[in-house]
């Protein structure tokens, strides 16, 4: 009976520690290339050598609680004429012709439970590099913040007296 | 164990630890990636979590509300009403809120259906429209469309319909208040029913109406009770019903005078004798001239047939007559006997020598039912089926397999019927019966006007592209379809949207100076339609009609009434599940049928409450649990219509009884109508296995003061200044110390509240000698201060955080509070509550985030006294639930809100067995995981779910959370217009749904905020304000009113 009661016992604790630790994982930090994507979009050339505003294409992170990922259409506004033979404007112009969204894989995740208002952060005067890191530098975007909760909760606690947006620690805020 | 014993062995010891191993590294697979979809052309308006709004009408009843659709990503997630539509202004019933889950029903028909065999078989629209096409154009003039109330232009679609193909549209409405019809027509000369202007009414006196529920336009009447209720001065806002059995809107009255079935009308009459008698009120010409037809019923006489005592009936005239304007208001169909004409004209008479007619009778913005055929019209219409003289038939929006009686001839009208279709959204009785279905889109995702009452042109817009899942065609894309493949409709654009444009061009011509047609429609469809100011119609009296009581047939000793739902209306809300789990509003229950009978009934019978109790009629017989009532005559049994569907979808089939089966051959002769009060029926015990479900069991309050009234008069002499008069004493006001005003009279010097001390076998002081004192340094020679601190003392805002810039409150006003739960409704729309079933809200495991208790007082006969209380969470100061959680997931925002965090929470149900008010819901079960069995949303019904509101898993708790989601919303609005939030911009969706604006919603740091005024107001209370947990909601105590006194 002890035997058996430790061994129990032990597995027990030992899924749960399981389980405990596969919830604290994030699950791309540290993948410093990013994913690979339909299309081998490359924000340095874009954002970095083209200087392209970030919100020319996002235009939802300043205007919606929810960042959006440009349409189909924004890329072929330009590149309708621009560098139409490259091979990776060759597949946008696949998806553009057969009406297909492009499907992209996310890098950014957040649970259900947290919800992140872009808007608010976007018009508190932040860079979007703060957050996203130097995506003008990225040939692929990586997740460059943990995006854990003590990492939102640090800033927004350096940020409580900040005189043009006080941040809140108000829990409810994020998680209703 | 031995020393040398170890617990396991290596062997064992390795194998556990691979055991570990494997289960740490099971649990570190990645999930699944997820894909990011962006549009392919984005549309130039349209952002994703930007919620954008439409106006449209609500289609659920004939009235006709405005709505404002909130979509979000292309998909309506929250109906609201319409400010600026002249009906409801804003406020939006259970029914109207619940309209979402008509759009979102996963039992709506998804291709066109042939009948074939025993089955159907799935065609296409072009096949269906041709099919259809065909057999009209064969017909010949022999087509019938049947309906219900139709105006606008889908009626003129309908009339020319018929002019072109031959097709005679029939409007028919189960409750197609035909008596007040009748009545008009006898007493006016007008084939209309009058607005009822009830908040300019001195005193109310409804004869079985229920006119905050069903009758005619409940919400506007509603906002008009509310207004009616908050008069102040003395003689103002008296409300008496006279009725068998005290109705939901009864219960909000003042005194209940139960007259026996199908004699009220007899009431009214012995009223009118009384003030033409007496020479009472301003109509002096009006009493002369029906001073003859009035002559035989006097109170004595009328005593003896109603059971009313002549000095109530004769004090209640002299209350209505003086305290004028009044308003008598008949009609509905719990007063629908063989009498109901008789019923409303006497009304008429009664409201016409008072001085009423042209005051709060109005003839102005008149709800547009005279289209409407009555039950014998559509009899004519149902015989003449039957005798083979109809060979196609079309049938949208009515159901009279299931609401007719059994023996209107439906069944044998359709059976002669060779061809019949259905443009139906969802599969009912009727759509059964069909032999073609078309499936119909639901007015959220169609085009369309509704001028319901005079003056009122709504439109209605599609909020969202139709649903994906359903291919379905708009009614008037239908219609035009099948009318062109017929042969006719050669005027006719192809699209129903251009044929609405076309007829508002009259319109554009009348209101639209100075503006384009493209303009004024836009702008149109913008304010939800066009409305114009009415003047009132002068009418005068053209004749008497006579009157009889009520007959009522079959064997049986009971008086048999079928009540209008407040939930379901006559049944067509049934297929939606917010609405079946709504308590009802007298009895609690969800899920099911019940029957009420008096306690003393029950007794005689032997039943018990929820035990089977079997009505017999002539006609057929049910059995249906028992419910045991104190607010119905002895010799009554009454049972709610809207249950016992037989199709209609997963919520509606097979729960409950349609009573509408136990109707005997009997109608209302000269109105035409269904007489639904004309049986008898036998009670006895019943046999079959069945359960009734109640969600609230316990009506009475046990002195804990949870709902507080105050009497008018005790208000008016400024005795109740602080208002904590402790519920229901008259005498509360007892002058000079303010503490001792707190405390029911007669509870002499002693500051202490009754709840704090409570003298025991044990807990007696032990007798002492005379001019004992307890030695000094005894803890007893403390002596405290003679006047104790009530905590109703504090000001409502001494649970706010000191330098918070918003203390967000609530006050629930129970003077307005009808209990019409329309704020549950738009609550469950609001914030994901998930839809539990029967069995676990019978075990008390419902999600709804506020409830209206319903309690009811004892109370002499003829008194009423039944409190309505909106509960949510109190959002405490000093929460019992915060300081027992055991991981901080429920804190105070400095904002003062209790905040719950889902995430954070276990599952220990701590805080919900130390919270009072029992506010929080804990999710037992997994209600929004798709693959398990209490999935509550299945699709589509999961599109309705709020983006901005987490949707809670398995074994968290939730609560209101006074609609954080709105509150930062309406805070973010205010940022990026660089301004301070204005009272009223922001509305929980409790608040924003009330139609008589019971809820109040805002800051209560601001000084000038409404919220502010009323809690620092008179008549202000917490629940339980013993327990000091200093709430964010403050209740305002009801105003009662003493009808008893008959003098001005």
């Amino acid at each position: 009976m002890t035997k058996l009661l430790a061994a129990v016992i032990v597995c027990i604790t030992l899924a749960a520690a399981s389980v405990a630790l596969s919830q604290s994982f994030n699950v791309r930090l540290g993948d410093t290339k990013g994913p690979v994507q339909p299309i081998n979009f490359s924000h340095k050339i874009h954002a970095g050598t083209n200087q392209m505003d970030c919100k020319y294409c996002h235009y939802g992170a300043a205007n919606s609680q929810w960042a959006n990922i440009p349409a189909v259409s924004t890329c072929m506004g330009c590149h309708k004429f621009v560098l139409t033979d490259r091979p990776e404007i060759v597949k946008l112009t696949g998806y553009a012709d057969r009406g297909e969204q492009i499907p992209w894989e996310k890098v950014h995740y957040l649970p259900d439970h947290v919800k992140f208002n872009h808007k608010r952060h976007v018009r508190a005067g932040f860079a979007c590099q703060e957050c996203h890191g130097p995506v003008q530098d990225m040939d692929r975007v990586y997740q460059f913040s943990s995006l854990k909760m003590g990492w939102c909760v640090g800033c927004h606690r350096k940020n409580l007296t900040n005189p043009n947006f006080p941040a809140t620690m108000d829990c409810l805020v994020c998680h209703h | 164990m031995s020393d040398d014993q170890v617990a396991f062995d290596r062997r064992d010891f390795l194998k556990l630890v691979g055991i570990g191993v494997a289960g740490v590294t099971a649990g570190c697979a990645k999930p699944p990636a997820e894909k990011l979809i962006p549009y392919l052309v984005a549309p130039e308006d349209i952002l994703p979590g930007v919620p954008y709004f439409y106006a449209s009408t609500c289609r659920e009843c004939p009235a006709g509300c405005g709505l404002i659709v909130r979509t979000r990503e292309g998909r309506a997630i929250k109906l609201e009403g319409n400010p600026a539509h002249p009906l409801n202004e804003g406020g939006l019933c259970a029914r109207g809120q619940a309209g979402l889950q008509g759009l979102y029903d996963p039992d709506r028909i998804k291709t066109p259906l042939v009948k074939e065999g025993a089955g159907w078989k799935a065609v296409t629209w072009d096949e269906a429209v041709a099919l259809v096409g065909g057999k009209i154009a064969a017909a010949k003039n022999r087509t019938t469309l049947l309906t219900g109330l139709e105006t606008g232009s889908m009626r003129a679609l309908a009339g020319e319909l018929g002019s072109s193909v031959g097709a005679k549209h029939v409007m028919w409405e189960p409750f197609g208040f035909e008596a007040l019809r009748a009545a008009n027509r006898a007493t006016f000369g007008i084939d209309a029913v009058p607005r009822l202007d009830v908040g300019a009414a001195r005193c109310l006196v409804a004869f079985g109406a229920d006119l905050l529920e069903t009758l005619l336009s409940p919400v506007s009447q509603a906002r008009g009770f509310a207004a009616m209720r908050a008069q102040r001065d003395d003689g103002g806002g008296h409300f008496v019903t006279v009725e068998p059995r005290l109705s939901s809107t009864g219960a909000n009255a003042d005194e209940w005078v139960a007259a026996k079935s199908g004699t009220e009308f007899a009431v009214a009459l012995g009223m009118a004798n009384v003030i033409v008698n007496e020479g009472l009120g301003p109509a002096a010409a009006e009493r002369a001239a029906l001073k003859g037809a009035l002559a035989d019923w006097t109170p004595e006489k009328v005593a003896a047939l109603t059971d009313v005592p002549a000095e109530t009936l004769t004090r209640l005239a002299r209350l209505f007559a003086q305290r004028s304007p009044s308003l008598a208001v008949a009609g509905g169909i719990a007063t629908q006997g063989t009498n109901g004409t008789a019923l409303a004209a006497a009304v008429n008479v009664l409201n016409h020598v008072a001085g009423n007619t042209g005051r709060t009778v109005r003839f102005d913005r008149v709800l547009d039912v005279s289209g409407l055929a009555t039950f014998a019209q559509f009899s004519v219409e149902l015989a003449s089926m039957a005798a083979g003289n109809c060979d196609v038939l079309l049938v949208h929006g009515a159901n009279p397999a299931y609401a007719a009686p059994d023996w209107a001839p439906v069944k044998d009208a359709f059976l002669k019927v060779p061809f019949k279709v259905a443009l139906s959204t969802a599969r009912d009785e009727t759509t059964e019966l069909c032999d073609v279905i078309l499936p119909i889109s639901h007015p959220l995702e169609s085009f369309g006007d509704a001028w319901s009452a005079r003056g009122v042109y709504a439109l209605q817009q599609p909020a969202m592209k139709k649903l994906p899942m359903f291919d379905s065609r708009s009614l008037g894309d239908v219609l035009i379809a099948v009318g062109k493949a017929g042969g006719g409709g050669k005027s006719w654009p192809d699209s129903y949207h251009d044929y609405l444009q076309g007829r508002w061009k009259a319109l554009h011509a009348r209101f639209g100076k100075g503006r384009d047609f493209e303009t004024f429609w836009t702008e149109s469809l913008q304010a939800g339609g066009v409305f114009e100011d009415v003047p009132a119609t002068a009418v005068r009296w053209t004749g008497t009609p006579s009157f009889a009581a009520s007959e009522r047939f079959g064997p049986g000793e009971y008086a048999l009434l079928l009540t209008p739902s407040n939930n379901f209306y006559d049944g067509r809300g049934a297929n939606r599940p917010w609405l079946q789990e709504l308590p009802d509003m007298t009895s609690k229950t969800v899920w099911g049928s019940w029957a009420e009978i008096h306690p003393e009934t029950a007794q005689k019978l032997g039943v018990k409450q929820g035990e089977p109790l079997r009505v017999e009629t002539s006609a057929g017989n049910v059995e249906v649990p028992a419910y045991i009532y104190g607010g119905i005559r002895k010799d009554t049994v009454a049972i709610a219509l809207g249950q016992g569907h037989t199709s209609y979808g997963r919520y509606a089939k097979g729960r409950g009884v349609n009573a509408v089966r136990l109707l005997p051959k009997s109608m209302d002769e000269a109105a035409g109508a269904v007489a639904y009060q004309g049986a008898n029926a036998k009670l006895s015990r019943g046999t079959a296995a069945m359960e009734l479900y109640v969600q609230q069991a316990e009506k009475d309050q046990h002195d804990r003061h949870i709902a507080q009234i105050v009497p008018l008069a005790a208000l008016l002499g400024g005795k109740a200044a602080a208002g904590h008069s402790g519920g229901g004493e008259a005498g509360a006001g007892e002058e000079e110390a303010p503490s001792a005003a707190h405390y029911p009279a007669g509870e002499g010097v002693h500051d202490v509240h009754e709840s704090m001390t409570r003298p025991g076998k044990y807990t007696e002081p032990k007798a002492r000698p005379e001019g004992w004192k307890p030695p000094a340094h005894a803890i007893t020679a403390f002596e405290p201060k003679l006047k104790g601190r009530h905590p109703g003392d504090d000001p409502v805002n001494v649970g706010s955080y000191p330098g918070a810039k918003h203390r967000w409150a609530m006050t629930v006003d129970l003077n307005s509070c009808t209990g019409c739960a329309a704020c549950v409704v738009a609550c469950n729309a609001e914030n994901n509550i998930p839809i539990v079933g029967p069995d676990l809200v019978r075990r008390g495991r419902e999600m709804q985030w506020i409830r209206i208790d319903r309690f009811e007082e004892k109370v002499a006969p003829g008194a009423n006294d039944v409190r309505f209380v909106p509960m949510m969470c109190q959002h405490c100061g000093d929460a019992p639930c915060e300081m027992v959680c055991p991981v901080y997931a429920t804190y105070h925002s400095p904002e003062g809100l209790n905040a719950q965090v889902y995430n954070r929470c276990v599952g220990t149900r701590y805080c919900s067995n130390n919270c009072p008010y029992k506010v929080r819901a804990f999710n037992w079960f997994d209600y929004s995981a798709p693959e398990k069995t209490t999935f509550a949303f299945p699709e589509p019904l999961n599109w309705q779910l709020n983006p901005d509101v987490t949707v809670r898993s398995k074994g968290v708790m939730e609560k209101c959370t006074m609609c954080i989601q709105r509150i930062l919303e309406g805070k973010g609005n205010a940022k990026d217009e660089s301004r301070a939030v204005r009272d009223g911009e922001i509305q929980t969706a409790c608040a924003q749904s009330c139609p008589t604006r019971a809820i109040t919603f805002g800051d209560l740091a601001d000084p000038e905020s409404a919220v502010h005024e009323k809690s620092f107001g008179e008549r202000r209370y917490w629940v339980f304000e013993e327990l000091y947990t200093k709430p964010g909601v403050t209740y305002l105590q009801k105003v009662t009113r003493d009808t008893a006194g008959g003098e001005a």
